[in-house]
């Protein structure tokens, strides 16, 4: 009850009143603290304490688990948008007459993917192959139209909002 | 410094959620506040409410606290909880409890030793209006500077030095009786 009492009563009255005036002034509140001071209000009980704070943890834990969660989404949405993006990335890149496969060839032992019969080399791999073939698959029909959509300018507004979507994660 | 450095450190914490944080706010101004709360109503079974609502508040609001005295901005939220408290039906209610057990501890205060003099102060506190009160608790329940005090009520300064010079010493008569 003391710290903010530093400041000067005395300096502050005189703006207003008269030396006599803030004299008494000064007096009045000294009085009126001595007063407070020796007649303190009863404390809080410890047990009100205890719960209050037992409250507090309640309320503030689920908000913890929810930003764990919402980071987690966005992480994930994050990534898919990562993927999607180089999937119409390469897509792109083949458009403009480039041999396919040639993004991840570098990647891949030239012997491996020169060979014809993928399934004889790694069945990993073939499993790979069949899902880039599906998204393939599926960002052609995105650029063909055949959705019902609107051919390129879908891939575009795709890419748009891809990029929208991890603009956004990183300003947080 | 050390001591502001600390406050902005666990703000930080209640902010990022922190129960532990919060936990250390409840044991820097729970006295103060209940004081102040008690003061305000004379009743303990409320004061423990009020107290409770605040830190509720507290925990709500943490995010848009952004800066300048985290004190001032504290109490302006317990000022507002206790004027909640005093608008609510159901609560004034409650209020005319109180002081129907407050006049009945009038009658009987007489009859009390020297040594109950918590209850004088707040018979007394109770002839006081209830704006001139509140500053009183105001200056004597937080920390704030006067400059401060005066900006939380949003009047001048010269408006709050005199009313409170009013409030205390009319206080001070009402003691010496």
């Amino acid at each position: 009850m003391n710290g903010r009492n530093e400041e000067n009563l005395k300096e502050l009255f005189e703006k207003f009143l008269n030396a006599e005036q803030t004299e008494k002034a000064v007096e009045d509140f000294r009085t009126a603290e001595l007063i407070f001071r020796e007649h303190p209000a009863p404390g809080p009980d410890d047990r009100l304490i205890a719960e209050i704070k037992s409250e507090i943890a309640e309320a503030v834990s689920p908000r913890q688990v929810n930003v764990f969660r919402r980071i987690a989404y966005k992480t994930a949405v994050v990534a898919a948008a990562v993927i999607v993006i180089a999937v119409i990335s390469v897509r792109l890149l083949d458009k403009g007459g480039g041999g396919p496969g040639r993004a991840t060839a570098s990647m891949i032992p030239e012997a491996l993917w020169e060979s014809d019969d993928i399934s004889a080399d790694d069945v990993e791999l073939v499993i790979l192959t069949a899902e880039i073939e599906q998204i393939e698959g599926e960002v052609l029909a995105l650029e063909l139209g055949e959705n019902g959509g609107n051919g390129q300018a879908d891939v575009a507004e795709l890419e748009m909002e891809l990029i929208e979507i991890e603009s956004d994660f990183w300003k947080g | 410094m050390a001591k502001s450095d600390n406050l902005a450190r666990i703000i930080m914490g209640c902010k990022a959620g922190s129960a532990e944080s919060f936990s250390q706010l409840v044991d820097i101004y729970a006295s103060r506040f209940y004081g102040y709360f008690y003061r305000l109503t004379g009743d303990k079974v409320v004061s423990d409410d009020l107290l409770s609502e605040l830190f509720v508040k507290l925990v709500e609001k943490i995010s848009s606290y952004k800066g300048g005295s985290f004190e001032s901005w504290l109490f302006k939220i317990a000022s507002n909880i206790f004027h909640d408290y005093l608008r609510g039906k159901q609560r004034r209610r409650k209020l005319l409890e109180v002081r129907k057990r407050q006049l009945e501890s009038r009658i009987t205060e007489a009859k009390k030793s020297d040594s109950e003099r918590v209850d004088k102060l707040q018979i007394q506190l109770e002839k006081l209006d209830a704006d001139m009160r509140e500053l009183i608790m105001l200056r004597f329940y937080s920390q704030l500077k006067l400059k401060e005090i005066a900006e939380m009520r949003s009047e001048p300064i010269g408006t709050t030095l005199s009313r409170l010079h009013r409030g205390l010493k009319r206080l001070r008569e009402l003691m010496e009786r």
